[in-house]
């Protein structure tokens, strides 16, 4: 049993969201889906500003409110420590919605088909791809995962559930780390077990001063930020991805 | 005591029945459309976003769910108070009681991405430590009660009742009414109280509040009942019982009004994001509901505690007035506490509803106006209604 969590090294991040782009590839989310997000901040008054940096995946607490509140325990932390949904159990209720400080859930708000970048049905694209499996049919995500072998990685992306960062379910059962992980150019973000002191993140996490978001809430976040303190009271988000479905 | 006037005259019919009928039952099929493009098209057709993910619906529900509950406090008035001249409005309090707890459920069921799975909530899957498994639950259990006082009731009002089933009637009434005040707005509340993700919500006079606003919002609807009845040449209740009912609003009106003031005071004294938030909220996009929640109370009040309250219309006008004032403060409650952005370095998201939003909310609402106004029709509402002392 591990206590799989992440440190983010503030310091090292660039903004290139190339996170963003590899969960969206592996996890193949919908329009306006970002389990993983990098918000791009801007501090201080013009002339004397400061762009910095803050990635958001999932901080899959240790004390977890979607968890507590989820009327159907659709919410549920897996035998890694990884808090993932259960995709034949959500009811769409949006509790854990409301309930998460930080704004990591997403809503499928219409049905796989129409919901991503491309129409899969398109017959030229068809003919583009030589007929390639859509991804909201990605046969990767499409099994069970665990002891309990329940549906949690995101497969189908089915209307009308949340859905979030999984911290790659499918990938760790692999042995291999969390796509935004992997891809990150600047290794900024680690992953491991928290309670092995020889895994990268402990290792990270002895070296430097860390803090996690919005600690005073005791959600108890597995997610540890590195390298710089948290963004002051006055930063504002620039360059905000936004999509609807 | 006040004297009791009771007028049994035919059931309304005509011409106007079967156009108000009529009227009802065309908003509530352009709602059942509304309902199907919503759920075959997905929930992108309403405004809400994964930022502000309950809206209007969520209004709508705890507004009727509270109404469901304040509704029985007229059996209270009867069976505990002993205030007979009530007796007239028992029987309909338990069928406005019965469908507020309709819409209610309605405006969840339209608000969850699947249905079918929520509807079927407390008997298969729980979570010991989500209200919402506790508030689903209760409703259950308060839907239940409401049926059987009903059969029992009206076997009453029929004079078909033995003794004991007389009795089981009264103390169905009292037990009820204790559940649905007590337990059902505070569970209610609580749904919202618990999150500590929300600043404006995470406050712990929210239930006792909600309990406060559902006693308002069932006497200001069951004090519509008598107006309208009234209307239709059926004296329910006389002036004099209309004019208490007035004062008791008017007393949980300044209740009601005790908490608004201490919420004000929590957010604006707390060093938390929602202090200037909710400011922000309530005096910018949200003003006109604002206004509308204290100029309703005031308003309200005044016509209660004053001499107007000996006049119908101007009963009325206070009645319909408060029913607003809660409206606006059940929407702006539940829109304001999930719009306030969660990071401090992001936008604020201002939420208004989308068309079919609206329309989903008319057709229930329409609904459940059409099922009374039928029920009223056909159903013995009318009789002893009172159950006789052991």
């Amino acid at each position: 049993m591990a206590r799989n969590g992440m440190v983010i090294e503030l310091d090292r991040c660039q903004g290139c969201r190339a996170c963003m782009e590899a969960c969206k590839v592996e996890n193949n989310t919908p329009q306006g889906n970002f389990w993983m997000y990098v918000f791009r901040l801007e501090e201080g008054e013009y002339p004397d500003t400061k762009v910095r940096f803050l990635p958001r995946p999932c901080m899959h607490c240790d004390n977890p409110p979607c968890v507590t509140v989820c009327p159907v325990q659709a919410r549920f932390k897996n035998e890694n420590g990884a808090v993932v949904v259960d995709w034949d159990k959500c009811i769409g209720c949006h509790y854990c919605v409301v309930a998460c400080p930080y704004g990591v859930n997403y809503f499928n708000w219409k049905d796989p088909e129409k919901a991503y970048y491309l129409d899969w049905k398109d017959k030229d694209l068809v003919a583009a791809t030589g007929g390639a499996i859509p991804p909201y049919q990605n046969p990767d995500l499409m099994g069970r995962y665990g002891p309990q072998q329940r549906r949690v990685a995101g497969g189908g992306h089915l209307k009308g559930v949340v859905e979030k960062c999984s911290f790659c379910v499918q990938r760790v059962e692999q042995n291999l780390p969390p796509a935004c992980v992997e891809v990150c150019p600047v290794q900024a973000l680690h992953f491991g077990d928290l309670d092995d002191p020889n895994s990268d993140v402990s290792k990270t996490l002895s070296r430097k001063r860390s803090f996690r978001l919005k600690e005073e809430l005791n959600t108890q976040p597995k997610v540890f930020y590195v390298g710089q303190s948290p963004p002051g009271a006055r930063a504002r988000e620039i360059e905000a991805v936004k999509a609807k479905q | 005591m006040a004297t009791q006037t009771m007028v049994r005259s035919a059931p309304p019919t005509g011409l106007r029945f079967y156009a108000w009928v009529g009227i009802l039952g065309l908003l509530a099929l352009q709602g059942l459309y509304s309902f199907v493009v919503l759920t075959t098209e997905g929930f992108y057709v309403t405004n809400l976003t994964d930022q502000v993910p309950w809206g209007l619906s969520l209004s709508g529900y705890v507004f009727f769910i509270g109404a469901s509950a304040g509704a029985t406090v007229i059996g209270l008035l009867i069976h505990v108070f002993d205030r007979k001249d009530y007796a007239q409005l028992g029987t309909r309090a338990i069928l406005v009681a019965l469908l507020s707890l309709a819409a209610a459920v309605l405006f969840i069921a339209t608000s969850v991405g699947s249905i079918a799975r929520s509807l079927l909530l407390p008997w298969f899957w729980n979570n010991p430590t989500s209200i919402f498994t506790y508030t689903s639950t209760t409703y259950y259990v308060l839907g239940a009660l409401l049926l059987v006082q009903l059969y029992f009731t009206l076997k009453v009002n029929r004079r078909t009742a033995s003794a004991s089933e007389a009795q089981l009637a009264r103390w169905l009434a009292i037990g009820t009414g204790i559940f649905a005040i007590v337990v059902i707005p505070t569970l209610s509340g609580a749904l919202f109280a618990v999150v500590k993700a929300r600043d404006f919500w995470n406050n712990p006079a929210l239930a006792p509040h909600f309990a406060v606003v559902a006693v308002v919002t069932g006497l200001a609807m069951m004090m519509l009942v008598p107006i309208v009845a009234a209307a239709t040449r059926r004296e329910l209740v006389s002036q004099n019982t209309l004019s208490h009912m007035g004062l008791l609003l008017a007393f949980f009106v300044v209740v009601a009004g005790f908490f608004d003031f201490f919420d004000l005071l929590v957010f604006t004294y707390s060093d938390k994001l929602a202090g200037n938030e909710a400011w922000h909220f309530l005096s910018s996009a949200h003003l006109p509901l604002s206004a509308v929640h204290v100029v309703g109370y005031v308003v309200g009040f005044g016509i209660l505690v004053s001499g107007l309250r000996r006049s119908t219309p101007w009963l009325a006008v206070a009645a319909i007035a408060i029913i607003l004032a809660v409206a606006s403060y059940r929407y702006n409650l539940t829109t304001v506490g999930v719009s306030m952005p969660l990071y401090p370095f992001i936008e604020h998201e201002h939420y208004v509803p989308s068309l079919i939003e609206f329309s989903v909310a008319i057709g229930i609402v329409a609904l459940v106006l059409l099922l009374y106004s039928i029920a009223i029709k056909v159903v013995p509402l009318e009789g002893e209604a009172i159950a006789p002392k052991s």
